[in-house]
């Protein structure tokens, strides 16, 4: 005890303490974001907005803002948010309902709320706020995680708000991460094994049987079908539905498929002069991989894997179970975000809506995850150094 | 707290933790494995398929080469015309584009509509559009309508020669006639001009546009002499007029080296509107399968394309065989009583009461059948069909023109007496005028089977580069003997005989008379036909009239052969002041 205590008054001398690679890591993918957002949207900025910086104005505007919130979370000893927890998830909801009234419309869903010149999508405050809600709850379940009742009430617990994102504001995509962010707190949480395969395998099961009885409406009567089957039916077979839910997938394809090795150069993809809508969103993944080649696209993977990989050492040296659940739920969301967008951008998986962290255009975001940064730079700040 | 189980648990959730890092890796090395995919093995793939999308191609017409005659007169040019096309993603104005180009153009709305609303990077509304109608259109000054000049094919002398020098389809490529068989050396190479687009085809200029500059097509210098080929057309359109004819076909050559001096047949239709029947047929009446059955009748070249009997001009066929074989000699004589008997048939001679006693060149000068026949009869059928054979009467004479018809003949085992005997006098099968004249041809030149031809070189537009065709020659078909001796008897039929109205003063010409009817036999319908050449003894231009179906008077001795005297008594000095000995 007494050494503990005698470190902790050491590191609490150490003020200035940071997770220095973390930090930079997250600033590189800052700048080549902010890079690509003008590299993507310059031209179609220009067009629309007559600026052609008009994009990386906002996306730079969201950073500082977002660096700023970091930058104060990290200085903020994270217990301090525990009490916040319940609020945070009641917040959720409620932030998500005033969708109904208040909600904007853009790309044919509703999904942003405005506060005067802000915007802001309640998806991703409910990502934030499940991350810390669950890692508070686990904690105050102590043993019963190993239960049972304790596993099924962890899974439980992020359903109604990603039914609630899913429903309300159209976002497959944000309940499906609200919902994998869950499951691997828990995993990370339980010392069970066998209970996660079995619900893997019946993830697995459950996507193929979606496929195949897709497939076979299709070939008995395709218009019976709704819009995610037919980008499932997009997903198999993208060149047959070019003109409609395929598009975007094989202008992607298009976009990746032409950079090569070596791509065409920083500011020079074609598929961004409009053949690619919105390049700087979703799709952004395609437009590096066209302008840097299969280089730039492995490099982007690599800081991501180097992005995750600092979170676990953090995690693995936090100085409480509550402080990795943190770290953990902050990779979680990063990580399956990371992969799923890659993967839709390489038609791997059916096309859903999924930015790529620290680089898509968009302000929430952005913000969000810089303030999830935050969070994971506090927690760093509470290691001793003696661990690591 | 409990420090034990806090370390219990932190020990298990940091393997997790790991392994949760390692199943991320696992799916980042699935997924970097795509991208190798993609980016190494798919990119050529996608790159062309980019490629495609981002570049928006239109090609330039290459002008395609010019058909000139003897004298070096074009027969076929080429003029600007424009082609009018749309830019689907330029359009602003999509209601008035449409209504430009219909009221412009003469189009249908649903035709225009279909084209301008079609998502494509660039579509063809219409080409070889008039000069003032595309700058007409350019003035209007639309967004998304592209004017592009090119060239359209000309024909300077309308209908002259119409079936022989073809027409040029909306791309400039051949339909018909030379044009079609010399399509490789007129046709030149289109060039085209890529420029790179952004979605809403924009060029992007910093990409600047790729050009490929079109070849132009090269010349064809053609046999046929414009000067020959209209005073035929005259000579053919009056004789039409006059014997109220269906149709005329007169052919001119060379039967020293196949060349085609003239090649008429009546009615021609004009080159420049191929596709407008004449004024005497409604055309609005008719289903376009009809309309298409009536152009197609309107393009036939009948000297090539149609066969026919031949009648009395093929006794130099028989009488070249008879001579070569040694059945006949000149001097050998007949008696005609006005029939004879093959077999149980009784075949008449045109003259009713017979031409008595007579030697083989008086029977050739009267084309007395039971001469021919008892010719024939002497060969046999076995030595007759052979030599029908060595003259080359059973293969196409391989004439650069298209749809050259072969010849129609009983096969070898069909023939018996009756066959031979109407054989013999040109009945019963069937061959093409060309056929006859180049046979004949050989025949009077020598025994040298010549291919008839009209293109003689290709060159480019400066004369360099030029490439003369040379054409195959069969020697020997008959001997120079049996050849020298029927130069002497068609001159003896042109100068004493049934072909004395082919005469011409001061020329020694040969020749021989033909009157067959037509299919089936007693319709009354007949073809008259003629077959002269001169000079009779060292023959340089050799022609066929023949007259389908005239009324009144249809034998061949009193219409056809003045057609052919009329011919030469204006085209033999014409060739001797061109010097026309090229040979």
């Amino acid at each position: 005890m007494a050494e503990r205590n005698s470190s902790r008054r050491r590191q609490s001398n150490n003020e200035n303490f940071m997770d220095y690679s973390l930090l930079f890591i997250v600033l590189f993918l800052l700048g080549f974001g902010l890079i690509m957002v003008y590299s993507t949207s310059s031209y179609e900025a220009n067009l629309e907005w007559g600026d052609s910086a008009y994009y990386l104005k906002k996306q730079l505007f969201a950073t500082i803002l977002g660096l700023v919130a970091m930058i104060f979370v990290a200085n903020i000893p994270y217990h301090f948010w525990e009490r916040f927890a319940v609020i945070g998830y009641i917040v959720s909801v409620v932030l998500i309902l005033l969708i109904i009234p208040f909600g904007r419309e853009s790309h044919g869903a509703k999904r942003w709320l405005y506060i005067g010149p802000l915007s802001l999508q309640p998806a991703e405050v409910a990502k934030l706020c499940m991350i810390l809600f669950l890692a508070s709850m686990i904690c105050t379940m102590g043993k019963q995680i190993r239960h049972r009742k304790g596993f099924w009430m962890v899974l439980l617990v992020p359903m109604p708000i990603a039914l609630m994102l899913w429903r309300i504001t159209q976002n497959l995509s944000s309940a499906i991460i609200v919902v994998g962010i869950a499951v691997l707190m828990l995993f990370v949480s339980c010392p069970d094994y066998k209970r996660f395969i079995l619900l893997a395998v019946a993830t697995l099961a459950g996507a193929v049987v979606v496929v195949f009885v897709v497939v076979q409406m299709a070939a008995n009567q395709a218009d019976s079908l709704d819009f995610r089957g037919a980008r499932i039916l997009a997903w198999l077979d993208p060149e047959a539905y070019a003109s409609g839910k395929g598009f975007q997938t094989i202008q992607a394809l298009y976009a990746i498929g032409s950079g090569g090795v070596l791509g065409k150069g920083l500011g020079q993809s074609m598929q961004k002069l409009g053949f690619l809508p919105e390049a700087q969103n979703d799709m952004i993944f395609s437009i590096i991989c066209e302008e840097l080649g299969l280089f730039g696209g492995f490099a982007v993977i690599i800081m991501f894997i180097l992005l995750i990989w600092r979170c676990m050492v953090i995690a693995n040296n936090a100085p409480d179970l509550f402080g990795a659940l943190l770290v953990v739920g902050v990779l979680g969301h990063i990580a399956i975000q990371v992969i799923l967008n890659i993967a839709v951008v390489t038609n791997t998986i059916p096309n859903t809506g999924i930015s790529l962290p620290f680089i898509s255009y968009g302000g929430s975001s952005v913000m969000f995850l810089l303030i999830e940064t935050g969070l994971v730079l506090s927690v760093a700040r509470g290691i001793r150094l003696k661990d690591l | 707290m409990t420090q034990e189980t806090s370390h219990l648990h932190k020990t298990y959730h940091r393997s997790k933790t790991v392994t949760v890092m390692f199943l991320c890796l696992l799916v980042f090395a699935v997924l970097m494995g795509r991208l190798v995919y993609l980016m190494v093995f798919q990119s050529e793939y996608y790159t062309m398929r980019a490629k495609e999308l981002h570049e928006r191609e239109r090609s330039i017409k290459a002008a395609r080469g010019r058909i000139i005659d003897a004298n070096g007169k074009v027969l076929a040019d080429n003029k600007t015309v424009c082609t009018i096309s749309v830019i689907h993603s330029q359009i602003t104005d999509r209601e008035e584009v449409i209504a430009v180009l219909c009221k412009e153009l003469g189009l249908s709305e649903e035709y225009v509509r279909k084209r301008v609303e079609k998502y494509s990077s660039i579509e063809k509304i219409k080409s070889n559009v008039d000069k003032s109608i595309g700058d007409a259109i350019r003035s209007y000054d639309l967004d998304g309508v592209k004017v592009d000049e090119d060239y359209k094919r000309y024909y300077p002398y309308d209908s002259l020669g119409s079936k022989v020098l073809g027409f040029t389809g909306g791309d400039n490529q051949g339909i018909i006639g030379l044009e079609v068989i010399y399509e490789e050396y007129l046709q030149g190479e289109a060039g085209t001009i890529l420029t790179v687009t952004d979605a809403k085809g924009v060029e992007v200029a910093e990409e600047g546009e790729e050009r490929v500059e079109p070849v132009e097509g090269q010349d064809l210098y053609v046999s046929l002499d414009m000067n020959i080929q209209s005073y035929a057309t005259q000579l053919a359109m009056q004789t039409m007029e006059t014997k109220g004819a269906d149709s005329v076909s007169i052919l001119v050559m060379n039967p020293q080296n196949g060349e085609i001096l003239a090649m008429v047949n009546v009615p021609e239709f004009n080159l420049n509107a191929p596709y407008t029947l004449p004024d005497t047929v409604d055309s609005d009446s008719l289903s376009e399968e009809k309309k298409q059955e009536l152009l197609n009748g309107m393009w036939r070249n009948g000297c090539i394309n149609d066969t026919y009997e031949p009648g009395s001009t093929f006794k130099i066929i028989t009488a070249a065989a008879g001579l070569e074989s040694g059945a006949v000699k000149p001097t050998d004589t007949f008696n005609c009583p006005g029939y004879i008997m093959v077999e149980d048939r009784r075949i008449r001679c045109h003259k009713v009461g017979g031409h008595g006693a007579e030697d083989f060149v008086q029977g050739t000068m009267n084309s007395c059948n039971p001469v021919f026949i008892t010719v024939g009869m002497r060969i046999g059928v076995e030595r007759y069909y052979s030599y029908f054979k060595q003259f080359g009467l059973l293969d196409r004479t391989g004439i650069d023109l298209p749809g050259e018809a072969g010849t129609i003949m009983h096969n070898v085992e069909n023939i018996g007496p009756v066959e031979l005997a109407t054989i013999s006098f040109g009945q019963s099968f069937q061959i093409t005028p060309i056929q006859l004249a180049v046979t004949a041809s050989s025949i009077v030149n020598g025994g040298r089977r010549v291919t008839p031809h009209f293109g003689v070189k290709v060159a480019d537009a400066d004369g360099s580069n030029s490439h003369v065709f040379s054409y195959p020659v069969r020697d020997n078909v008959v001997s120079e003997e049996t050849s020298e001796t029927m130069r002497y008897i068609l001159e003896q039929v042109v100068a004493e005989g049934s072909g004395k109205n082919g005469a011409v003063e001061g020329y020694r010409v040969g020749g021989k008379t033909a009157t067959s009817q037509t299919l089936p036999r007693g319709s009354g319908k007949y073809i008259a036909s003629f077959l002269g050449f001169a000079p009779a003894d060292n023959p340089q231009v050799l022609a066929v009239a023949i007259i389908n179906n005239p009324q009144g008077t249809y034998y061949g001795g009193q219409i056809a052969a003045p057609v052919v005297r009329q011919l030469f008594e204006n085209i033999l000095p014409y060739l001797e002041k061109m010097d026309y000995n090229r040979t």
